[in-house]
């Protein structure tokens, strides 16, 4: 069962609009919301009529900031810094002043368009520029952290980390360049939804969302209730990539229910999920230290990372990618700083890599730009630097847990690498490692029903990853049952037990150990109850998956049930945990439980004439530990590298001077359809058995993304001589930097 | 979506009655994949919406005499790639046609809808006016036709008056011996509006015409008379200096899918490469 490519557990709902999505849930009695917004990232509020608008037939209700409790209520996951509603200034656009409640989605969508809001635009902190000018407007007021000293900046927060001694480090190369990558959105296919109902003296939320524990807390803390009286129903997201982690605006309708005694629905349109997550921008500088062979000698790296109007949990993945910076390299000496920055834009949040594919592009490329100067191959000097397996990263830290090298080894044969190329044609190659979960706590309860078939209740979130199906695979393998016969269920707090969240590529190796745990738990009681039936000594049962053995006697699990219950009948639970406790001396909290490492390595070609490219061949390498089912790790790095091939190519966020978001909509923002795959996309994995989870599982999924964009401007680099280093690789940024060359002459393509 | 009537007229009187009687409140349905989305925007806000495919006059369809082809307002853009008589005498058009939006999208969108949206970056339009493209006009007072270059006033406006509504769009076959072909740049590959388009034909007599789409408010025609950029032979330098004088009378607008610069240096590149493969083709016979 384990290593088998199971069928994706409601694989089949998904692709033929089957499955219920929060969107789809109707209510008896339910009303929807609008959310009333302004033109502008940022204007001061000066009166709200909502006169017009409350004669819209159907309108129930209308909330301003002045209807909610004095302070402002706020919430969210690392401050308590966006408020429910607006208060007295906007901070970004989208950021709503109001909200409209009507018996019908267009009653509720005519009234928002009648509130009228008396307002003044103020000029506004869009770029990383502005944010770190000491004359900028304040977008945070200071007296939410009176205790900071940086209370007075727009720096959110800053890191400083490293070791050895970057100023007394010697090099033969330097490299000091600089390099950004844009804020781009997550487009999961399924929006944002949220319904809040209230229930009794509680209240039930229902969310297409990551973390369903977290937003309970979140709930209970806005609105003062106790967990026990917070209920989420969290259906399986339509894609989430990291958008769907924490409280967006459950928050809002919570208050909306407990106004209107009645069930609220939300339903965001595309573009509106645009103006409610995306993804950090970082510019990068980075003064690299090599040896003439190409040893790394040191990193001295600063990372501003431009989040938004509210931090969300944007200061822990800029944090969590900065300290990891160096990559999967040994590194002697190292400085880095980190900024987490507040802008008046969208909040940005985490996203699928959490930082890592912002600071693998900065320090791939540097490590590529050194080869150039060098003379040392691309790959030479990657293998060079790897660290192999026991090697520290991070000293003091994780060292190395898989075989490096060997990823690389296997991409490199995989692109031909080194072997004549076409005219017009380059290759690239480049590695990152992203620090998994360091901390969590995950539950889960198998019970054994009496006829043998089995139910998982675990509180991950399957949004398309897979989760349910390898979770029944763990079952399925301890217990001997076939999927067939096993539920998983998920998604509702009030029945399931606590998990942490679904994030970090973790749940193979959170949730798969506790759902390992509570498995063996059940055969421990399995065990037990036959050593009672039998009268048998310990040691003289042994029980498999799905077998229970002793001298002379060979039962199925309901056989041995059957026996011992009768007709009474009842169930085993077992219960089983993984937890990673918080280390308070760590910088993050805690050492990742693995690292997951990629190696992606491409081969395209460049029209020089237009820009345009087309990618050949993609190959990437994910160490996984041991594929628990190896098509949904394979798919799930594949689509990490179309993913990370969108934001490479395509994707940006373009705002302009008002900081409204030039491209809302499918029509601008480009993401990759399947016209725009690569010729032949091959994903490899690396398979030692040598991770934490079970079966020595590493988490899978992010790692396909994280190193495509260095990889494809090598490439690009090698076809044209062209060094890029802002992102994305439009064609006429391709085109540009072509041109940039000179007319005339075609310069020589770099050495290396 | 704000609401608004909605109406299915079975004949073409009732459809120009309703012009008539709502004039700008009143919105024509033909395949809805411009109307639509303009409807969610709330870019438009009609009181009325009318449906054209229930209109008996108006069924889907090619027909041709007389040398002719007439392409209905409601005939599908994938029934026009299709169509044989499109893909023999006015390839340029079949490849156009071919690049709007996807197979879901042309299996709805209409050739009349994609000219009457006059968005400048249209993609059929630059093959229409290469093909010198008539358009047929019914109103109270009766039919009318213009030239596509005078039917098309400027972004989101066209020569429709208020009564108004185009019934077919019509093409003369071009004589022997032309030769045309297609092309534009988008930032992907899948679904996506253009960047630039192009239109190249070379005629018989060696007169070159180029249509330009998404460089000026409306897509627009141009023609080389004097026969050099139909020459195989001439030296590219000269044909260089032509076609840069064609393409210069462009206008485009720095926007989200590109900029002015990138626009104008690639109108270059799409027309010499356009005009190579047509005259390359003409060689061939
Ligand atoms: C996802 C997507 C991708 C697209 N890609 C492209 C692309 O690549 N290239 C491109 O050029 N376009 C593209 N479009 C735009 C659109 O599909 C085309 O313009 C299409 O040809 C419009 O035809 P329609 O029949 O759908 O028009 P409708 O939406 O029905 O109508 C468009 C406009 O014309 C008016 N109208 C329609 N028929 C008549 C008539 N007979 N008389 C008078 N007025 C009329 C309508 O009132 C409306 O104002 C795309 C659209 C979408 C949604």
């Amino acid at each position: 069962m384990i290593g088998t490519s199971a069928r994706r557990v409601g694989g089949v709902e998904r692709v033929t609009g089957r499955q219920r999505f929060t969107g789809d849930v109707r209510l008896a009695g339910m009303l929807h919301v609008k959310l009333v917004t302004l033109d502008c990232a940022r204007a001061r509020i000066a009166a709200v009529d909502t006169g017009a608008a409350s004669g819209v037939p159907g309108v129930r209700a209308i909330l301003t900031a002045a209807d909610l409790p004095r302070p402002i209520p706020r919430y969210g996951p690392t401050y308590r810094d966006r408020p429910v509603l607006a208060v007295g200034e906007t901070k970004f656009h989208g950021e709503p002043v109001a909200a409209v409640v009507a018996e019908t989605e267009e009653a509720a969508e005519e009234a928002a368009g009648l509130v009228r809001v008396a307002c003044e635009e103020l000029p506004a902190v869009l770029t990383v520029a502005s944010a770190l000018d000491p004359s900028a407007p304040l977008v945070q007021d200071p007296e939410l952290r009176p205790d900071d000293l940086l209370g007075r900046t727009n720096i959110r927060r800053e890191w400083h980390f490293g070791w050895g001694d970057v100023a007394a480090a010697g090099a033969d190369c330097v490299v000091d360049e600089v390099y950004t990558f844009p804020m781009v959105t997550h487009f999961a296919i399924e929006p944002h939804a949220f319904i809040a109902a209230p229930d009794r003296d509680g209240l039930i939320i229902w969310s297409s969302i990551q973390h369903p524990y977290l937003l309970q807390a979140a709930i209970a803390e806005v609105v003062g209730l106790p967990l026990s009286k917070v209920r989420v129903f969290a259906p399986d997201p339509g894609g989430a990539f990291g958008g769907k982690q924490h409280a967006k605006f459950e928050p809002l309708l919570a208050f909306l229910a407990l106004r209107t005694g009645r069930p609220v629905r939300l339903a965001l349109t595309l573009e509106e999920t645009f103006q409610a997550v995306r993804r950090s921008a970082f510019e990068i500088r980075v003064r690299s230290g090599f040896r003439s062979d190409g040893t790394i000698a040191f990193h001295d790296t600063e990372c501003n990372a431009l989040m938004g109007a509210y931090a969300d949990i944007a200061p822990r993945v800029i944090a969590k990618s900065g300290y990891l910076i160096c990559g999967p390299y040994r590194v002697p000496d190292a400085r880095i700083v980190v900024r987490a920055l507040l802008s008046h834009t969208t909040p940005a949040t985490a996203f699928r890599g959490f930082g890592t594919p912002q600071v693998a592009w900065a320090i791939e490329s540097q490590m590529d730009e050194a080869a150039r100067r060098l003379g040392v191959d691309r790959l030479e000097i990657r293998l060079k630097n790897l660290a192999r397996r026991g090697d520290e990263v991070v000293p003091g830290d994780r060292p190395a847990d898989g075989d490096w090298a060997e990823a690389v080894s296997r991409a490199a044969a995989a692109i031909g690498w080194g072997s004549p190329l076409a005219l017009g044609r380059g290759r690239g190659i480049a590695v990152a490692i992203k620090a998994s979960a360091t901390t969590g706590a995950s539950y889960a309860i198998v019970r054994l029903h009496h006829d043998g078939s089995v139910t998982v209740m675990a509180g991950t979130s399957d949004m398309g990853q897979g989760a349910r199906t390898v979770l029944a695979q763990v079952a399925g393998q301890e217990l001997g049952v076939p999927l067939e016969r096993i539920a998983i269920v998920m998604g509702d707090t009030g029945s399931v037990p606590f998990d942490l969240q679904t994030s970090a590529s973790r749940s193979t190796v959170f949730m798969g150990t506790a759902v390992l745990n509570a498995c063996r738990e059940v055969r421990r009681q399995l065990a037990e109850i036959a050593r009672e039936l039998f009268g048998l000594a310990e040691g003289e049962v042994v029980v498999e998956p799905g077998i229970v053995r002793a001298p002379g006697l060979e039962l199925r699990y309901e056989e041995l049930l059957a026996q011992a219950w009768g007709p009474v009948r009842g169930e085993l639970i077992g219960t089983g945990v993984r937890r990673g406790e918080h280390v308070p001396a760590h910088p993050l909290g805690g050492p990742p439980a693995f690292y997951e490492f990629n190696c992606t390595a491409v081969e395209l070609e460049v029209d020089r004439e237009t820009g345009e490219m087309l990618v050949l061949r993609h190959v990437s390498v994910a160490d996984v530990g041991r594929a628990l089912n190896p098509a949904h790790v394979e798919v799930q790095d594949e689509g990490a590298a179309v993913m990370g091939l969108g934001h490479t190519l395509m994707e940006h966020l373009l705002l302009d001077e008002h900081g409204r978001i030039r491209n809302l909509g499918a029509l601008d923002y480009r993401i990759p359809t399947t016209k725009d795959l690569p010729l032949e996309l091959r994903s490899l994995l690396v398979e030692n058995g040598d991770g934490p989870g079970p079966y020595g599982a590493k988490g899978a999924g992010e790692g396909g993304l994280l190193a495509v964009a260095p990889a494809v401007a090598s490439a690009v680099a090698e076809a044209t001589g062209a060094v890029i280093r802002d992102l994305p690789l439009t064609p006429e940024r391709v085109w540009q930097a072509v041109e940039a060359l000179g007319r005339g002459g075609r310069p020589d393509p770099p050495a290396a | 979506m704000h609401g608004f009537a909605f109406v299915a007229p079975t004949a073409q009187a009732e459809v120009t009655g309703l012009l008539e009687e709502h004039g700008s409140e009143a919105r024509l349905l033909a395949g809805g994949t411009d109307l639509v989305v303009g409807l969610r925007t709330g870019a438009i806000r009609p009181r009325v919406v009318v449906d054209l495919k229930r209109v008996a006059e108006l069924r889907p369809g090619l027909s041709d005499a007389g040398g002719r082809l007439a392409i209905s307002a409601t005939t599908p853009l994938s029934r026009v790639v299709r169509d044989g008589r499109v893909r023999q005498w006015f390839p340029a058009l079949a490849e156009a046609a071919a690049t709007v939006g996807s197979i879901q999208i042309r299996n709805r969108a209409t050739l009349a809808g994609n000219i009457c949206n006059a968005s400048p970056a249209a993609d059929t339009v630059p093959a229409l006016l290469v093909y010198g493209a008539e358009v047929v006009i019914a109103g109270r007072a009766g039919e009318r036709r213009l030239p596509l270059d005078r039917f098309l006033l400027g972004p989101r406006r066209t020569a429709l008056g208020r009564d108004e509504l185009v019934t077919s769009i019509e093409l003369a076959r071009p004589g022997a011996g032309t030769f045309a072909a297609f092309g534009r740049l988008t930032r992907r590959r899948g679904v996506d509006l253009a960047t630039i388009s192009v239109c190249c034909s070379v005629d018989a007599a060696g007169v070159t015409r180029f249509a330009f789409g998404a460089v000026a408010p409306t897509p627009f025609l141009v023609a080389d008379e004097s026969g050099v950029l139909a020459d195989p032979d001439a030296d590219p330098e000269t044909k260089d200096r032509v076609l840069a004088e064609l393409t210069g009378l462009a206008r485009p607008i720095s926007d989200v899918r590109g900029s002015r610069e990138y626009r104008q240096a690639m109108l270059m590149v799409v027309s010499r490469r356009l005009l190579r493969s047509v005259v390359d083709g003409r060689g061939k016979g």
